[in-house]
């Protein structure tokens, strides 16, 4: 039996296959579930039955679920995620076309989130109940309750529309020009990044406050060291396993959350792929992009859990 | 001039639309010197267009909706065209038709035409594209074509169409999809003849390049048999949400927006820089009704909800006075629309009420009805409803997607109405059958009242177009006698564009052709 980081990388990989069976499963469900038939939407407006009838044994609709879902696992697990019912594009060239913009604003967002809510967090918890530290709160409060498709529209109706700072709309390969890239990704990136910057503040102060508090800081400061030491060598290091799981659990989050923000702003991104297709019923291309974000989340945390591990071996044991 | 419900913008009616098209008119009534101030056409530029739907295919055969038509016909020519205006139609790749006798089309193709790949359009390429339209198996339009019994090339430039039996539509089928003439070498040469994502055509734009529901290029085609087009290219941007759609042209990335709403309409006028413009449309709201079963099986019931509606407030509230608020299926002017019974219902709550109360429903009736979930449709639902309520016409209602709603109500046979847009079709004889045919899908009765059909048949055997007109203004009758349906305004086609695209028409079917489109320095 392995022990340690290496071990647990290789159960928690052990644990992905059920995993992704459960949660392609469910989703799966769902989509079968939800009321509307596919044929419809591929016939076309001026239907006939019998060109509705046709269509459900050409693509197999007309298959009990169970049997559905097996072929399209069975394909799956030998490298094909199939093609759209609609657009007859492969599905993983669909989602491999899209995830890079949605990555990109995601990690952005993440990135502008953790420069200024980890920041606003410290100062927040080393100047408690000051007016600069019940602000933070305040403003943290503020930044939970906004919702981001509203501050993304009026992101664009002050930088886009009134003063032409930043396109309105639109995204720009991060392969062919990653400035321009960045650049169209900068408001919505903005506009996801206000509930980041808003719950790592929140987190961060009151982890820093409770490590600040514990008797062994105490006996730091007894022995005289700095308060910058104190904040810098042991209180940030205690707090950078809450710092990271909140990040990790921020970027889940945030996979969801780029669904809306990419239809304010035309994004193409992953989200847009995912919403666009489930209105559809487009099967195999919300399928593909449920296995692909389940597969985010899932090594998402494990990145978590190695560098928690990293940085406290106790972690490695525990799991 | 009128205000209209969004602000202090001036509203745009009917009337000052029409007042529009007769200035446009006058302009060519204008001396020389003044005509000389007006902008001449020219060429260059890339065309930034939007677009909120993502095309299914780009064969014509295999697409699906409307709003694909927005490339198509960049793309494609079809054998007979038609006038975006009037739909009367027109030669295109074919330079004549006539019927020989009532079961025989024989179309005169045009000579010297090449699709994009370079191969020649002829007879033989007209049987072949009729053929695989008849009998691919990813066809969506086998049914526009069951009239077909034999296509022949009797010449090299002349193609005859026998039919199983007299149908007056088939010319008007031939400028839709199926008269969309696709390069059979292209077809051939792709993997099990799917060319949905490599449309070859005669169109006066070559395909170049489509990201699925992000961008579609076209590049303008150097060799077109007719007067050549003034743009070098087009770009069609699709944005599913139709605000952020619209600030592709208010934020200057793009140069027109298509199929738009009153909403968006209402948003993009208060912006100075662009211009937002409406146009009628063959795109109609109404309720489909099951006349077969339940409440709505009495006449009485169903000419009594067409008496409670007041269609020219609908207009106002649901579409800010751009569509038709009439009962008619077709915009006034049109050529089928009978002006004299356009108007056959009008708000009479006494009538509506006496009709129930004769109906044995003196406390009123529930309907159940199903409607589309998105916003501009419940609140459409909660109008209708609301004046329906008027009369003790109570609407339960259910809403859903759209495929939901069809399966619900036409499928499942759930509930007594459906509230939808339809339309859209360029026969008027079509538009009927399509909705009242006891074969058609959307009758969910799936049966015809006493007298449908000889009316039904006589619009698909006359081919005398003033007799043809004659029999469906009856038609048109007929349907509103018996209440066929509930039919609360005409749409309108909305555009929003920056003032230097020039020469845009939506037409009546919303089914641009940009050849002639050109921009301003």
């Amino acid at each position: 039996m392995m022990y340690g980081v290496p071990g647990m990388v290789a159960r928690r990989l052990m644990q992905l296959l059920p995993v992704m069976i459960v949660a392609t499963f469910v989703v799966f469900s769902l989509v079968y579930l939800m009321p509307g038939d596919p044929a419809l939407m591929i016939a076309g407006d001026y239907a006939t039955p019998e060109r509705i009838a046709e269509i459900r044994q050409i693509y197999g609709f007309d298959r009990p679920m169970l049997v559905q879902y097996f072929a399209w696992l069975a394909n799956v697990l030998r490298g094909d995620l199939g093609r759209s019912l609609f657009s007859n594009e492969a599905v993983l060239t669909l989602i491999l076309a899209r995830l890079p913009h949605t990555i990109l604003l995601v990690l952005y967002s993440l990135l502008l989130g953790a420069m200024i809510g980890v920041p606003l967090g410290i100062l927040a918890a080393t100047r408690q109940g000051t007016r600069l530290d019940k602000f933070i709160t305040s403003v943290a409060s503020l930044g939970v309750a906004i919702p981001s498709f509203w501050l993304g529209i009026i992101l664009v109706t002050l930088f886009s529309l009134g003063y032409r700072w930043f396109p309105a709309t639109g995204a720009v390969s991060m392969f062919e020009n990653p400035f321009e890239a960045v650049y169209y990704a900068t408001l919505p990136a903005v506009a996801l990044a206000t509930s980041v910057v808003a719950v790592l503040a929140r987190q961060v102060r009151s982890a820093l406050l409770e490590v600040l508090g514990s008797q062994y800081i105490r006996t730091l400061r007894a022995k005289g060291l700095s308060s910058r030491a104190i904040l810098w060598k042991h209180g940030l290091r205690n707090v950078s396993a809450t710092m990271l799981t909140i990040a990790g659990l921020q970027i889940n989050r945030l996979f969801s959350s780029a669904v809306i923000i990419e239809a304010v702003f035309a994004v193409p991104g992953v989200g847009n792929l995912i919403s666009y297709s489930a209105l559809n019923k487009d099967f195999p291309v919300v399928q593909g992009v449920a296995l692909v974000l389940v597969l985010v989340v899932i090594f998402t945390n494990l990145l978590v859990d190695v560098l928690n591990a990293t940085f406290d071996p106790r972690v490695a044991a525990s799991t | 001039m009128a205000r209209n419900l969004f602000g202090n913008t001036p509203d745009i009616t009917r009337r000052s639309l029409l007042a529009g098209t007769v200035a446009a008119g006058g302009m060519a009534l204008l001396p020389a010197k003044a005509r000389a101030q007006a902008p001449q056409p020219r060429s260059g530029g890339t065309l930034r267009a939007v677009m909120p739907f993502n095309p299914a295919a780009l064969d014509p055969l295999t697409g699906r909706n409307n709003p694909d038509f927005n490339v198509l016909f960049m793309l494609f020519d079809a054998l007979i065209g038609f006038d975006p205006a009037t739909l009367e139609l027109q030669p295109m790749l074919a330079t004549s038709w006539k019927f020989t006798d009532p079961k025989t089309l024989v179309l005169e193709l045009r000579q010297g035409v090449e699709f994009h790949d370079g191969t020649p359009f002829n007879a033989e390429a007209v049987v072949f594209h009729l053929q695989r339209s008849m009998t691919y198996e990813r066809s969506n339009i086998k049914s526009d074509l069951a009239v077909i019994d034999k296509t022949e090339a009797t010449g090299p430039y002349q193609v005859s169409i026998k039919l199983k039996y007299p149908d007056a539509t088939l010319p008007a089928v031939l400028s839709d999809r199926a008269g969309c003439i696709v390069s059979p070498a292209s077809v051939k040469a792709a993997a099990g003849g799917n060319v949905d994502r490599a449309p070859v055509g005669t169109g006066p734009f070559k395909f170049v390049e489509w990201q699925d529901n992000t961008v579609i290029k076209l590049v303008k085609n150097a060799n077109y048999w007719g007067d050549k087009p003034y743009l070098d290219g087009i770009e069609m941007r699709i944005v599913n949400e139709f605000n952020t759609a619209v600030r592709t042209v208010t934020a200057g990335e793009a140069d027109i927006v298509l199929n738009m709403s009153a909403q968006q309409m209402a948003v993009a006028r208060r912006d100075p820089k662009v211009a937002a413009e409406a146009s009628p449309s063959m795109i109609y709201y109404t309720s489909f009704l099951n006349y077969g079963d339940g409440p709505l099986k009495d006449v009485r019931v169903r000419q009594a909800m067409n008496w409670a509606l007041d269609r020219p407030v609908l207009n106002q509230v649901l579409w800010g006075g751009l569509g038709g608020g009439h009962c008619s299926m077709f915009p006034t002017g049109f050529w089928a629309n009978d002006p004299t019974t356009e108007n056959f219902y009008t708000k009479d709550l006494d009538k509506a009420k006496a009709l129930l109360k004769e109906a044995g429903l003196a406390n009123g009736v529930e309907i159940q009805t199903f409607t589309w979930a998105d916003q501009a449709a419940v609140q459409r639902q909660e109008v209708v409803s609301a004046q329906l309520a008027e009369a003790g016409i109570r609407l339960k209602v259910t809403p859903a997607q759209p495929a939901q709603t069809m399966q619900y109500f036409l499928t499942e046979k759930k509930g007594h109405m459906l509230l939808t847009p339809t339309g859209g079709l360029p026969d008027p004889a079509t538009t009927y059958d399509r909705q009242f045919s006891a074969t058609a899908y959307r009758n969910a009765a799936k049966i015809e009242l006493p007298g449908y059909r000889e009316l039904m048949d006589a619009s698909m055997n006359e081919f005398d177009n003033a007799k043809r007109k004659a029999v469906l203004y009856k038609m048109q009758r007929f349907v509103l006698e018996n209440a066929l349906h509930l039919p609360q305004f005409t749409s309108a086609g909305i555009i929003v564009r920056s003032p230097k695209v020039q020469s845009f028409a939506f037409g009546l079917l919303q089914r641009p052709r940009f050849h002639k489109v050109w921009m301003q320095a």
